[in-house]
Parts: structure tokens; C-alpha cells; sequence
């Protein structure tokens, strides 16, 4: 195709065999930054009433805590007639390369995308690689999304976190807040390139009319997490530490006071919520996926449930010369339960203990 | 020994903008070596600078802005980012990029500071070149933390003069106005000035700059950025702006504001304070003076300036 100034355009079709499709042509040419100029045309498969046929859905960072999740999830009953569900691993394709992503797009042509790629850690690793965790994610998150916009993906969720937020703050915090100043200093380099998703999100629906959006969990916990006691996350690292605390016959010690509060959030109820948010949910703004205020805990409480998930009977020891992170953080969940006023979540202990079976059942091959 | 580089080779990204022209215009005056790019990797094996001076960017003025959010924050964070990153793989020693006083947050205290710019959603008409922009400071602090690397910024008010681009379109303000005077004057019709007139600026003229950021480039040494502007006492209503470009194009036909276009944000006003306590006898050349060899300029390359 040649334009009338004479440029020569390369042409990228992409197509999806299907019966019936209808060609969308969205001609646009962006300029990069080495001055090239491409135009890329991209066909949708669309039926008369305007939806999008039997969904493809291509899940990245399919193998993490959420992924495994959704995973079970749709097995069990979530997933409908005819979809087609990819949980794309890093094993697969390395996302953070423009190229690889673009041929893990190019060989499963998905209609939709569930984003949970990305480079994490606990508080320490964070302190340390500030730059890796924003360079890495902003690569990751930028590849994935600019794909799915090339190949005329509907929609893309993608995983934000309360961690995010401002540190200086009002509580409980809401969807409308994330902007609202700096994160916390520990991790600013992943708290900026988390943020940027729904920068991006906004900056494509204003100027192409894509309903990409994203969801911001409280702290997750379940099966398939990283339960690396160095470098993750409050819960798994203490359902780490008890099962060892007890086939050692030691003292279980939990860094911090025990008063830090925190929502937890199991992660087959997260499942179950992204898949509402995926088929049914329309906002470009981000919404918070989390129990309510008065399900907030002590990290105290969650050492209870986990020493009782264990049948631990030995002593428990608070390291008060440990950091505790943010004492608080509490998450407005308002804008949830407008939507699903009767989502009920599995009760934390009940939660815990399932977790707690998982972890001693798959130890050997718990990410740890 | 003492941890300087010897003689410096200072790559300009942008070279060929409003900056880096004036920068080039200083720098022959001082006899430094400073190259244009127009890309990243390539151009840092072929020259290998000691330093750089980072300016490329895609931009354009308000109304530019607002439809095309998202390619002002991808190519501007790509660009950014390929950049810093050569830079740091290159073994540069020092890193000055640019930012804008249009970056900062929207709903805010007046005069802003430096410290500042982080502090809350920019203005929503150019959030993805300015989300791209603070990035800038946010990769310049995770190198230092990680790497000790000292790159920097700095963050001019609204910049003018010759080399400019001069689109009516999607230009600034200023350059702007003096295209379209220099329409209006030759067609022997009105000057339609967009929006009301009454919006605050500071203006900063593009050699001042320049002499700044030689300065930055060589005597700076703070990761945080610095605010490279005319005291708030300077600041100047576009009304006023457009008198000043009216008086050097010697144009006598009527001014007409159309108050039907937006303003943008009707004040921004930034503090100096930083670049006063170091630099407190710094002398800004005078804005009319400025305005009439900006003026005089255009007129004299009207067929070759960008427009």
C-alpha cells in the first residue's frame, strides 16, 4: 500500500480463522522513536450483535498464585462453552522482550487478556533493585499491552495492588486515589511501572476507544504462591516458617509487632472476581478487589489461623526489631460491592487452612 | 585522579530543536564538542560521549496533546528510556535530561518547587507526555540507588526562540503567536489569539537556557531536578506575550481573542529559588529583547523554519 506522499507502507494483517469475522481497519501511523513509520491494520472477530464470539483468553504469568488460580477456576465451572483458556508462563515467553511477546501474541491470537505478568519481590528485593522492578515492568506491561492493541484484542485486566498507592494518604484509600502522590519509598520503582498500566489503559481508551482497565487486589494468599521466606509475601512466608517451625520442633518467629493490619484476599475468590471483571465489568478506572473494612486483621490474627491451620503447638515469638512495612493500608471495597452487593468470600480460616493442607501436601515443589 | 573524564564528549539528543540549537549556538561560542542524534545505541558506539545532554522527545503543544495521549507517553517513555539505559551500559558519566513545568500536578500550591512533582495527576490534557516526562526522574533515582550513577534534570517554564516549531496547529504559545502575526500582518487581516488572554506564564528565552543547562551539565550535581526559569516576579499573562510579538512585528491590525478555546492551565507558576541560591547574579535577557531577535529571526528564515 503506498500512501500519496510516497511513503511505502508495510502492511501486518492478522486474521482469525473463524467463520464468520468482520475486518475492522484501524489504520494508524505512529512514529517510533528511530523515525520508521509502520502502519498496522488489525481484524476483529465480531458477530452481528457486536460481541465477540467464544472468547480466547490468553492469561500472562499463568503459573503465578493468581494464574493458578484462575486456572482451577475456570476447570471448575468458571470457564463457558467454546472459550479457549492459555496460561502463558515465563517459560514460554519472556515478556519483557518486545519480540517474544509479539510471537506468543502471533501464535495464540487471543481475544482477551488477563495481565498478571510481572517482575516481583518482597519488601528487601525491592529496596535493593528499584530499577530492575521499574525498567523490567514498564517493559513487561508495555509489551503486552501495545500487543494486545496491535492484535485487536477487546479487553485486557490487568493486576495493580494497593501497594501502589500513595504513601502519604487518607484511609480507607479508593480507586480514584492512586495518583494522588508519591508511593512508598521501598518500592517506587514497581509501584511507578504498576501505575503506568493504568496510565496506558487511559491514554488508549481516549485515543482509540479501548476498554482496557485493571484490578488492584489487597494482599493475596493460596495455593501456587512463592512462599520464599526471604523475599515474599506476609502470608505465604509465615505458612513457610510454621510448617518448618513444626517439623523442627522450634519456635515460630514472625518479623514485626503483629499489629500491622492488612485485608487479605484469597486467591480463588480473586479468580472468581477477575472473571467478572473480564466478562462483565466496563470501567476504564481500575476497581479494588478486596474484602470489606471490617475484614481488616492483625498479621497477629493471621498467625493464629495459620498456627491452627498447622496444629502448631509450640511458642511464637514477635521479632519487634523487624520492620512491620506499612502499619495500614486500608482498601475501600464500596465500588465492588455496588456491583455485587452478595460476593461472598471464603472465610479466612477456612481460606487458611486449605492453603496451609496445599503447602504441606506440595512442598517439595512450592516455589520457595 | 581526581575522577574527571578528561576532555568532554557531550552527546545532544534533540540536537536539532529549539534547545539544541541554542545550545549549539553557546557551545560554538566555548568551543565544545556536542553532536546531534537522532538515535540511541547506533549513535552511542559511534561517538562514545562522556556525557549527555538529553532533549529529544516527542512534543507539540495543547491541542496535539490531547488526541494523541497515548504516543506521547510511548514514544516518550521509549525514547527515555533507550537513552538512560545506553547511557548507563555506555559507562556515561553524567546524564541531563529535560523535563517541563507542564508535568506537574494539576491540583497544586503555588509557586511549585522541585520537590514536588510527584505529588498528585498532572493536567489531564497532556497526562501521557507528562506521566513520560516525571518518569525521566523516577529512572534517574532508581540509578542512582542501584548503580550511584548521578543523572539529572532539569525543568525549563515555557521556552522560546529561533529554531523553534513554528506550527499554529500544534505549536507553544509563543511561536505561535509570532507565526501568526507575521500571517496577519503580511494578509492585512486580524490576529486571532486562542483563549482569553488572561493565562499566567513564565517565559524563558532558549539561549538563557542554554547557558543554564552548560552550567547543570558541568557545576550540578544533585540527582533531584532543578527548576531553570525567570523569578515569579517575571511571570506574564499571554495577553501580554502577544503585545510584545504585536510591538516587534510591528503589526497594526485589531487583536481578537477567541474565548472559545481552551486556555490550558490558566497558571503554573514555578519557584526559582534552587537555581538562585546557586546562581544568584544569573542575568536573564530581557523579554522584549528576547521576543524582537526571536521576531526578527522568523522573519529572516520564514521560508526554512519549521512549521
Amino acid at each position: 500500500m503506498n500512501t500519496g506522499s510516497g511513503l511505502k507502507v508495510i502492511a501486518i494483517l492478522d486474521y482469525y480463522s473463524s467463520p464468520c469475522f468482520k475486518c475492522i481497519l484501524t489504520p494508524e501511523v505512529f512514529i517510533k522513536p528511530h523515525l520508521s513509520v509502520s502502519l498496522s491494520l488489525s481484524l476483529s472477530l465480531c458477530q452481528m450483535d457486536g460481541s465477540v464470539g467464544p472468547m480466547r483468553v490468553l492469561v500472562t504469568g499463568g503459573s503465578g498464585l493468581v494464574g493458578r488460580a484462575i486456572e482451577r477456576v475456570v476447570k471448575e465451572g468458571g470457564g463457558r462453552e467454546g472459550e479457549k483458556w492459555i496460561f502463558l508462563s515465563s517459560k514460554e515467553a519472556n515478556l519483557v522482550s518486545a519480540e517474544e511477546t509479539r510471537a506468543a501474541f502471533k501464535k495464540h491470537r487471543p481475544t482477551h487478556v488477563i495481565h498478571l505478568a510481572a517482575m516481583v519481590g518482597g519488601l528487601y528485593r525491592n529496596m535493593r533493585q528499584n530499577l530492575d522492578f521499574w525498567r523490567n515492568n514498564v517493559h513487561i506491561n508495555d509489551n503486552v499491552l501495545n500487543m494486545s492493541h496491535e492484535f485487536g484484542v477487546v479487553k485486557v485486566v490487568s493486576c495493580l495492588s494497593t501497594c501502589v498507592f500513595p504513601d502519604k494518604t487518607t484511609y480507607p484509600i479508593d480507586e480514584t486515589m492512586m495518583h494522588n502522590g508519591a508511593p512508598h519509598d521501598s518500592n517506587y520503582g514497581y509501584a511507578y511501572a504498576k501505575r503506568m498500566i493504568d496510565v496506558h489503559n487511559r491514554a488508549l481508551f481516549q485515543q482509540y476507544g479501548l476498554k482496557y482497565t485493571a484490578v488492584i487486589p489487597t494482599n493475596m494468599f493460596g495455593a501456587h504462591d512463592n512462599f520464599n521466606i526471604e523475599d515474599g509475601h506476609v502470608m505465604p512466608g509465615l505458612i513457610h516458617k510454621t510448617y518448618l517451625a513444626k517439623k523442627e520442633g522450634k519456635p515460630l518467629h514472625v518479623w514485626g509487632s503483629g499489629r500491622a493490619l492488612r485485608q487479605f484476599i484469597y486467591s480463588l475468590d480473586l479468580a472468581r472476581l477477575f472473571l467478572w471483571v473480564l466478562r462483565e465489568y466496563d470501567e476504564v478506572e481500575p476497581i479494588i478487589l478486596s474484602v470489606g473494612e471490617e475484614d481488616e486483621l492483625t498479621v497477629k490474627d493471621a498467625v493464629d489461623a495459620v498456627v491452627e491451620g498447622f496444629g502448631f503447638k509450640g511458642e511464637v515469638i514477635y521479632d519487634t526489631s523487624k520492620s512491620d512495612g506499612q502499619i495500614k493500608k486500608t482498601a475501600n471495597n464500596a465500588k465492588l460491592r455496588k456491583y455485587l452487593p452478595d460476593f461472598k468470600f471464603t472465610p479466612f480460616k477456612q481460606a487458611v487452612k486449605e492453603t496451609c493442607d496445599w503447602f504441606a501436601a506440595n512442598y517439595d515443589t512450592a516455589r520457595k | 585522579m581526581n575522577g574527571s573524564v578528561g576532555p568532554m564528549r557531550v552527546l545532544v539528543t534533540g540536537g536539532s530543536g529549539l534547545v539544541g540549537r541554542a545550545i549549539e549556538r553557546v557551545v560554538k561560542e566555548e568551543k565544545l564538542l556536542a553532536k546531534h542524534s537522532s538515535d540511541t545505541r547506533a549513535v552511542f558506539e559511534r561517538h562514545r560521549p562522556t556525557h549527555v545532554i538529553h532533549l529529544a522527545a516527542m512534543v507539540g503543544g495543547l491541542f496535539r496533546n490531547m488526541r494523541q495521549n497515548l504516543d506521547f507517553w510511548r514514544n516518550n517513555v521509549f525514547i527515555n528510556d533507550n537513552v538512560l539505559q545506553a547511557a548507563h551500559d555506555f559507562d556515561v558519566v553524567k546524564v541531563v535530561s529535560c523535563l517541563s513545568t507542564c508535568i506537574f500536578p494539576d491540583k497544586t500550591t503555588y509557586p511549585i518547587d522541585e520537590s514536588m512533582i510527584h505529588n498528585g495527576p498532572p493536567h489531564e490534557t497532556n497526562f501521557g507526555y507528562a506521566y513520560a516526562k516525571r518518569m525521566i526522574d523516577v529512572q534517574n533515582r532508581a540509578l542512582f540507588q542501584q548503580y550511584g550513577r548521578r543523572y539529572t534534570a532539569v525543568i525549563p517554564t515555557n521556552v522560546f526562540g529561533p529554531h523553534d516549531n513554528y506550527n499554529i496547529e500544534d505549536g507553544h504559545v509563543l511561536p505561535g503567536l509570532i507565526h501568526k502575526t507575521y500571517l496577519a500582518k503580511k494578509e492585512g487581516t486580524p490576529l486571532q489569539v486562542w483563549g482569553s488572554g488572561r493565562a499566567l506564564r513564565q517565559f524563558i528565552y532558549s539561549l538563557d537556557l542554554a547557558r543554564l543547562f552548560l552550567w547543570v551539565l558541568r557545576e550540578y550535581d544533585e540527582v533531584e531536578p532543578i527548576i531553570l526559569s525567570v523569578g515569579e516576579e517575571d511571570e506574564l499573562s499571554i495577553k501580554f506575550a502577544a503585545d510584545a510579538v504585536v510591538e516587534a512585528l510591528g503589526f497594526e491590525g485589531d487583536v481578537i481573542y477567541d474565548t472559545s478555546k481552551a486556555d490550558g492551565q490558566f497558571k503554573k507558576t514555578a519557584s526559582n529559588a534552587k537555581l538562585r541560591k546557586y546562581l544568584p547574579d544569573f542575568k536573564f535577557t530581557p523579554f522584549r529583547a528576547a521576543i524582537k531577535e526571536t521576531c526578527d529571526w522568523f522573519v529572516a528564515n520564514y521560508d526554512s523554519a519549521r512549521k
